[in-house]
């Protein structure tokens, strides 16, 4: 067994699964397919490259990559939010809201890509790993488990994203704005009569999905860069995952990113970078071939 | 200051335009039963109350507050402003939440921050008005029958504490023995000083457990009908026109 | 009359409040009085003709009732005169291109507009039609002529395995899917062996209709985008074809309606949306074809994204369900796309934010503006007269266009100030007289006011009703309906007809001093 695959594989898997579960919450909860959540994501990561550029003092230091990955977050939740106020607080009780969700978040996609295009230029801005740090406080840039030999970016990424993700699932099962929330995506005008507003568990989510967008966006823009198109790819990616995931389904989704971390890694290791695009759509028509409603469909059926 | 006052309510859906310039005024403790056919505004009557209807115009008041306005579009959206005011509705078709089990979906009545911390002694009460929830709590509301839905509907309105308790068609899609349990059960509700307003098709089946009743017809209220209604579809010979 | 029918007529109503359209006026001519011109092939007519007596000249007039087929024929004779006679190299280029997307999206219209379903695949489709004919004009010399029925033939095929999947799965699900068809096919073409890697994916060199010698030269140019025109004019045929005929109606029924509504009644919609989706394919397959012979070449960007935004931005900017949004839409995008080529980026903004407004603030893109303002102001126009009418309970002439019957309105003001004036008889005095007197001879203006609430209208008009006969007498209200019983009014019971005459006229009383 190959572990540097593996590891890469869970690296991404953890990463992509925070922009699957992103936009698979968002269509669940208020109905939105969010193509412009690479939109969020370019704008996270933006985000932390001012503050990196910033706030930052020159040997990088603990403090400081805390906050390059806080700015990340919240310019993440700051783009969220400001898709929800366009295509979403204005459109959500009008007829045809699902298509016409989807043409503003794309319309904000194209803009939005332009925009950075605009102020910021067309060159790739780099961005610090924000565990090295850690290791550097530790002495060592690598450390192993056993046969598993990682770096301390990797294992901290695959960590922090795990966690968000986690936390998330934890806090929409349980908490009274989770229960709220899966109430309103069964039933939009009971939920209204419960108390629950549609408009602000909408911004609610959209923020969420904003920050765990803004968290993957720190921690791929440290392996790759920062550029107007920077959410291109990863919004292909986030589909792809919500998709295969049966959209909606959150679970589906995260087995779904696991899926496709591992496919990225093995195609990029045997068949080259370029191929592993197709290689996961080919994965998503053979899974859908089966599955019209993806995994999720399937762990439904299960559970009934 | 009555409980709830309704000055020149019209409300309707689209072009449609259902009530008409209706008044309305429900007193403290009071309950009130709305009688009448399908289709004349009952339901709308209701859901205009909390917001829930195409577009209205009009002054609520709730206790002195108003609640209603002009809105020509938006649906729901006041809404929660309004629940959170102390007005619950029971819908018709019970608006229930599927996937949820019996007590989260009873749990859901007490959405508020301070209602969700007392949310057990309010489950409590319900409990003690609809006995027959205590044994499905654990189920979803999905696996239930129609007349067990409609007691997790009502028992959910229920949760909030309201001050105006709204219910649309009690009866609607059940058996008469179990609609007249549902009824019953109302009646066993302890409103306080709050108010109850019941609409309902079948007369018959409120009377007696409201204080007074309105009837609806054609979207304007004709205040306490009395034993008139019956007379409705008896057979009239217009006697001379002149006055 | 069931609500939907209510909503219905009264839509129509409001549709015709505070307008009388301008309609242009043929001359009508009595040996022809029945003689219609169709479209070839259909039972359509070219303009929908209605007759009528002029009601000042009383001479007989034929009025053009539907302007569309005028504007398509203005617009259309203007695209292609302007650009031909006009024309330089740039124009002619962005009128070609204005053209090809053009017809393209018509087709993907009738995928997501006639048929529902949301497909993001036309453009691969366009794109492995041109892919294929190329090819086949480099490798194996087939003439240009037959490109076209190659390309249609390679759509249909595409179509067919496209189609498959789109019976079982959602909307959404199915856009997604096909988005990810065209990232599959750049992926293929960068890859593939027979188009070869050191192109970047791009097929050169193929046949064409435009001879090879005359390419780049003006007549070259125009030669192509008259072909474009006709290109044009072939897709709006297929569309209407498609669109206004028999399967667009089965699909058109049954998306207002239920789905299985109609499916009961026997309209199998599946099929019908499947043989749209063919047809359409087919005819992207031909524009690939068509594209194919017009650049002699096939490139990646077929199946890029940026092109598939940029025609989504189009229809959705014209206008989604709508050929006149389609064209309205596409001749927007390609002149802000093509001919302001020196702003760079700025311009993607700008699309960009005309769909984001397009989105937000109208109901049906571009062209569906001037019936969104034609609406709103009959809103505005009525809503104003409401309170007028409200404040004085008359209109005058002037301000009411739409009531045809002036009579009406002088009617309403007569009985308006009717009502001022017997509102200033009613006295104590005078109710006392009625009590004492309800039936006989009475003064001068206790009869005037009797005699106008004798000729009140039927509808809820009070009458006294006897539950038995000199004991028992109760008012009701005349429903004004044939078959509709009076309804009772309260739950008072009269032991004489007297005081229940008494009753009803107080209750009119009332009720013209509250109105």
């Amino acid at each position: 067994m190959d572990w540097f695959v593996v590891t890469s594989a869970l690296a991404l898997a953890a990463m992509y699964g925070l922009l699957g579960i992103g936009i698979s919450l968002t269509w669940s909860s208020i109905g939105m397919l969010n193509l412009a959540h690479g939109f969020t994501f370019a704008a996270a990561g933006y985000g932390a490259w001012w503050a990196s550029k910033n706030l930052m003092s020159a040997p990088t230091s603990g403090t400081d990559a805390l906050i390059v990955a806080l700015a990340g977050i919240l310019t993440g939740v700051v783009g969220g939010l400001v898709v929800g106020l366009v295509a979403f607080l204005p459109l959500h009780d009008r007829p045809n809201f699902p298509i016409r969700s989807l043409i503003a978040t794309l319309a904000i996609s194209l803009a939005g890509t332009q925009i950075f295009l605009l102020t910021f230029g067309p060159l790739n801005k780099p961005l610090p790993k924000i565990f090295d740090p850690v290791g550097k406080a530790l002495d060592m840039r690598k450390f192993e488990i056993g046969p598993i030999e990682m770096t301390w970016d990797r294992a901290g990424s695959i960590v922090a994203a795990t966690l968000l993700c986690v936390l998330v699932l934890v806090w929409v099962r349980m908490s009274r704005r989770g229960i709220q929330m899966r109430a309103m995506m069964q039933n939009p005008e009971g939920a209204a009569l419960v108390g629950v507003s549609v408009r602000s568990t909408g911004m609610m989510v959209m923020g969420i999905c904003g920050g765990m967008a803004g968290l993957a966006a720190v921690l791929l823009s440290s392996t790759f860069f920062v550029n107007p198109a920077a959410g291109v790819q990863p919004l292909a990616k986030g589909l792809v995952i919500a998709l295969l995931g049966g959209l909606g389904s959150v679970p589906g989704a995260v087995i779904a990113a696991i899926l496709v971390g591992f496919t990225e890694a093995l195609t990029a290791k045997y068949f080259g970078t370029t191929t592993t695009l197709f290689a996961q759509y080919v994965l998503v028509f053979l899974v859908l071939a089966v599955r019209p409603r993806g995994i999720g469909g399937l762990l439904d059926e299960v559970r009934a | 200051m009555s409980l709830l006052e309704i000055k020149g309510l019209s409300a309707g859906y689209g072009p449609l335009r259902v009530l008409h310039d209706l008044d309305l005024t429900i007193e403290r403790g009071e309950r009130v039963g709305l009688v009448g056919l399908n289709g004349h505004g009952k339901s709308t009557l209701l859901q205009a109350i909390v917001g829930l209807t195409g577009w209205q115009s009009g002054s609520i008041l709730l206790d002195g507050v108003e609640i209603g306005g002009t809105r020509m579009h938006g649906s729901g959206r006041a809404t929660p402003k309004i629940v959170r005011r102390g007005v619950a509705l029971a819908p018709q078709g019970d608006a229930i939440f599927p996937g949820l089990t019996v007590q989260q979906n009873l749990d859901s009545g007490a959405f508020t921050a301070r209602a969700w911390r007392e949310r057990r002694r309010r489950r409590e009460r319900v409990l003690e008005i609809f006995p027959a929830l205590g044994q499905l709590l654990g189920q979803s509301v999905g696996t239930l029958s129609g007349g067990e839905r409609r007691m997790v509907s009502l028992g959910r309105a229920f949760m909030g504490d309201p001050r105006v308790f709204l219910v649309d068609e009690p009866s609607l899609g059940l058996a008469p023995k179990i609609s007249r349990s549902v009824v019953e059960a109302l009646g066993r509700i302890d409103i306080g000083d709050g108010a109850m307003i019941i609409a309902e098709q079948d007369l018959g089946l409120i009377q007696g457990r409201v204080d007074r009743t309105l009837g609806m017809h054609a979207g304007e209220l004709k205040q306490d009908i009395g034993d008139a209604l019956l007379v409705g579809h008896a057979q009239t010979h217009p006697h001379g026109t002149q006055g | 009359m069931s609500s939907a029918e209510q909503v219905a007529r009264e839509r129509e109503r409001q549709a015709l409040v505070g307008r009388r359209r301008l309609l242009p006026r043929v001359p009508a001519r009595a040996d022809r009085t029945l003689h219609r011109r169709r479209w070839p092939l259909s039972k359509t007519t070219v303009l929908h003709l209605g007759g009528r007596y002029n009601p000042k000249t009383l001479g007989r007039e034929r009025l053009i009732t539907e302007k569309a087929p005028l504007w398509w024929f203005t617009f259309l004779s203007l695209a292609l005169v302007v650009p031909l006679l006009a024309g330089t190299d740039k124009m002619l280029t962005i009128a070609s291109t204005f053209a090809i997307y053009a017809s393209i999206n018509l087709m993907w219209m009738l995928v997501m507009g006639t048929a529902g379903i949301f497909s993001l695949a036309s453009l691969a489709i366009t794109g492995i039609g041109a892919y294929a004919t190329c090819w086949l004009t480099i490798n194996a010399d087939l003439p240009w002529p037959l490109m076209f029925p190659v390309g249609a033939v390679v759509g249909l095929f595409v179509g067919v395995i496209i189609a498959i999947p789109a019976r079982r799965m959602d909307g959404m699900y199915y856009a997604l899917l096909t988005l990810g068809i065209a990232e599959v096919c750049r992926a293929y073409a960068l890859q593939a062996k027979w188009i070869g890697a050191q192109s970047q994916g791009s097929l050169s060199g193929g046949g064409g209709f435009i001879p090879e010698d005359i390419r780049f030269t003006q007549t070259g140019q125009r030669i192509g985008y008259a072909a474009a025109f006709v290109l044009l004019l072939a897709a709006l045929a297929v569309y209407r074809a498609v669109n206004g005929q028999r399967l667009g109606l089965l699909l058109r029924a049954s998306q207002k309606e239920d789905e299985a509504v109609s499916e009961s009644m026997g309209i199998d919609f599946q099929r019908a949306r499947l043989a749209v989706f063919l047809i359409s394919s087919a005819g992207l397959g031909v524009i690939g074809a068509f594209y194919a012979g017009y650049f002699r070449a096939a490139s990646l960007s077929l199946f890029g994204v940026d092109l598939l935004l940029l025609l989504f931005a189009m229809i959705v900017i014209g206008g989604l369900g709508r050929a006149e949004g389609a064209v309205i839409g596409t001749l927007l995008v390609t002149i802000v796309d093509r001919y302001f080529v020196d702003f760079g980026a700025k311009r993607f903004l700008f699309i960009g934010l005309l769909m984001l407004a397009s989105v937000l603030f109208t109901r049906g893109g571009a062209f569906g503006l001037r019936d969104q303002w034609r609406e709103l102001r009959a809103r505005r126009r009525s809503q104003r007269r409401a309170a007028r009418t409200s404040r004085h309970g008359a209109v005058s002439p002037e301000e009411a266009p739409e009531i045809a019957d002036k009579a009406q309105i002088y009617q309403r003001r007569f009985d308006h100030n009717q009502r001022a004036h017997l509102k200033s008889l009613i006295t104590d005095d005078l109710i006392a007289e009625h009590r004492r007197n309800p039936t006989g001879l009475h003064s001068e203006e206790l009869e005037r006011v009797m005699l106008y609430f004798r000729k009140a209208e039927l509808a809820g008009k009070y009458c006294v009703y006897a539950v038995k006969p000199f004991a028992k007498y109760r008012i009701v209200a005349l429903s004004g309906l044939p078959g509709v019983p009076p309804r009772v009014v309260d739950d008072r019971v009269y032991p004489t007809v007297d005081e229940a005459y008494h009753a009803v006229f107080l209750r009119r009383v009332n009720d013209l001093r509250s109105s």
